[in-house]
């Protein structure tokens, strides 16, 4: 079952009705029930993963719990022993915990391509066969933030097994995320929700402009995409620069319109989930567009990897060392520039098993790394140049030379290949073949010219929104103010265009969104 | 104390007004990248042990309440 299909629209109407009609106490089991139902539709394997992660995180928080519980009864006279005892406990049941879980993740996502790049260094090693279940890296995430949180003893574990099934597996987020917290999420899904007209309208809202974002933009750029990217050799570089381009535009409208998708799903059942993206297009600097693309898996590794990291010991060594070596501010920030640099590799391998993705980690994690490094450098040549952080010209030139930089990453993810995908850069600058210009090669792309003005159109009409947004316009609130036939026709519109739009290829609708592969 | 801890954040983050600030996380003046370094130097400055367990946002907002941290840890 999937956002696009028929079965889906009357599974949520459904499970809506039946979530309304029964008591309060009783309708976190009818969200247990249709999220199991959703997911266990996915086949039976995928129903075993599912089971693995919330048995073992289950059983993972509450044995930390139990130690929490016992180490803080611990008598004084006993405190000193008992306490390293305990803590020694908590880190091996962690320990566990981490190794079953991203254990299983490194073999049905990694294993095989570990085994054939290491094939030349260790001989034919045996492949697996496993089918990655959807959303697995993103469930099994939200599962392991909880577990750590119970390790840091931020909150009691969850007894009830069916209570914490509820929390791995809700089904609007089971497709490409958000990745949400345990303390922020599992009151929302156990206490019931009273019927509200608004949390109704506001979530039909927000789903219809997703599915709008990702039918009439996304669908309508993969075409141009895949064309390119399918036959590279059929094109100059000025083609692959607007295969970029149009990559960009599907990647955004897909995943942010998928997750606009599941904020509203779960605003109908009066759930709020955590935010995704914050105008990403709008970003200042490459740390910046990180903390708005993404941001539950950016606050995940901040969380649980970042902060870790900076604070263990190796870092601690390597912090000592930079002072001594490098004077001034260099010697300060090597240690959090070495952790930047981690986190964003990681990052990069978390998107898949490739090269690619590797390499996509390295170039996003050497830039931001070279920021941390020359942050000092940059404010003496701003203040050389009379330069004010805040002037619009300043900002417009930081807007444009982030969309440069996140436009050239995307070269790499993108290309079938990571050599090709550096030969279509270096062509893109030194062969640009501008002849293809005139000749018809942009209407053998696939898109006619409606298709093409839909896409100028609607992404613009997108960031003229998301402009406004940025500048503080709360939208919803802007409509509220606005006469209910005004109301009425900003709901509906997006569903007259979905239907003049939105389904426009022959094949029908592209079920599958892009991040649900990772 | 205070005198030396404003000059650790005013290094780190030479933009902020750290002596009038009292939403320094929830406002987003202070990124995780900075965070650490001031962390980093606080541990270096006041010998004081600091764990991922302090960074929370309560612990981070003003320049007093990270101040009430440092002193309950060398109390």
């Amino acid at each position: 079952m999937n956002f696009f299909s028929l079965s889906f629209l009357l599974m949520l109407a459904g499970s809506l009705l039946l979530y309304y009609v029964v008591p309060l106490r009783l309708r976190w089991y009818v969200l247990l029930g249709v999220s199991l139902g959703f997911y266990l539709l996915g086949g039976v394997s995928a129903g075993l993963f599912l089971l693995f992660t919330a048995g073992t995180n289950y059983a993972g928080g509450l044995v930390l719990s139990r130690l929490n519980a016992k180490r803080a009864s611990i008598p004084a006279e006993r405190k000193k022993e008992e306490e390293q005892r305990i803590k020694s406990h908590k880190r091996w049941v962690l320990i566990l915990d981490l190794l079953l879980n991203f254990g299983l993740l490194f073999m049905v996502k990694y294993w095989n391509f570990t085994v054939q790049s290491l094939s030349g260094l260790v001989g034919a090693l045996p492949t697996v066969d496993w089918i990655m279940p959807v959303g697995l890296s993103f469930y099994m995430f939200q599962s392991v933030g909880y577990v750590v949180d119970c390790y840091r003893g931020k909150y009691a574990a969850e007894k009830n097994f069916l209570k914490f099934s509820l929390f791995v597996s809700f089904f609007p987020q089971m497709v490409q995320g958000p990745i949400s917290r345990f303390d922020q999420l599992q009151p929302q899904l156990i206490q019931g929700h009273k019927w509200n007209a608004d949390h109704v309208k506001y979530g039909i809202q927000l789903a219809l402009w997703g599915y709008l974002k990702r039918m009439l933009l996304a669908d309508r750029a993969a075409v141009v995409v895949n064309a390119i990217f399918d036959a590279p050799e059929q094109y100059g570089g000025f083609f692959y620069a607007f295969g970029v381009l149009f990559y960009c535009i599907q990647l955004y409208c897909d995943f942010s319109g998928g997750i606009d998708i599941t904020r509203g799903v779960a605003q109908m059942f009066g759930i709020d989930l955590a935010e995704n993206f914050r105008r990403p297009f709008y970003a200042t600097s490459l740390a910046d567009y990180w903390r708005r693309w993404h941001i539950t898996l950016g606050s995940w590794m901040r969380d649980y990897v970042f902060y870790p990291l900076s604070f263990s010991k190796p870092f601690a060594k390597l912090g000592r060392w930079a002072r001594k070596h490098f004077k001034g501010k260099v010697g300060k920030v090597i240690p959090t520039a070495a952790a930047t640099f981690v986190v964003y590799l990681i990052i990069g391998i978390w998107h898949g098993a490739n090269f690619r993705y590797i390499a996509y980690g390295f170039y996003n994690g050497i830039i931001l790394t070279s920021s941390v490094l020359l942050a000092g450098t940059y404010a003496k040549w701003k203040k050389a140049l009379h330069i004010r952080d805040k002037s619009p010209f300043f900002t417009l030139f930081c807007i444009l030379r982030t969309t440069a930089i996140v436009f050239v990453g995307r070269y790499i993810t993108r290309a079938p290949r990571l050599l090709l995908g550096l030969q279509m850069l270096r062509k893109t600058l030194t062969s640009p073949c501008l002849y293809q210009l005139g000749d018809g090669t942009i209407w053998n792309l696939g898109l006619s010219l409606t298709d093409y003005l839909v896409v100028a159109l609607g992404f613009l009409a997108m960031l003229c929104l998301e402009w406004k947004q940025e500048k503080g316009t709360e939208i919803r609130k802007t409509l509220e103010r606005k006469h209910p036939f005004v109301q009425w026709l900003w709901l509906f519109l997006p569903l007259v265009l979905l239907c003049i739009f939105g389904i426009f290829r022959d094949s029908g609708i592209q079920v599958e969104f892009i991040y649900q592969q990772f | 104390m205070k005198e030396k801890l404003l000059a650790i954040l005013s290094e780190a983050c030479p933009e902020v007004d750290f002596e009038t600030e009292t939403a320094l996380i929830d406002d987003g003046l202070l990124e995780s990248l900075d965070i650490v370094m001031i962390v980093t130097e606080i541990m270096q400055e006041f010998g004081v042990e600091l764990t991922v367990d302090d960074l929370l946002p309560e612990n981070f907002n003003s320049v007093d309440v990270l101040l009430a941290l440092i002193e309950s840890r060398t109390a």
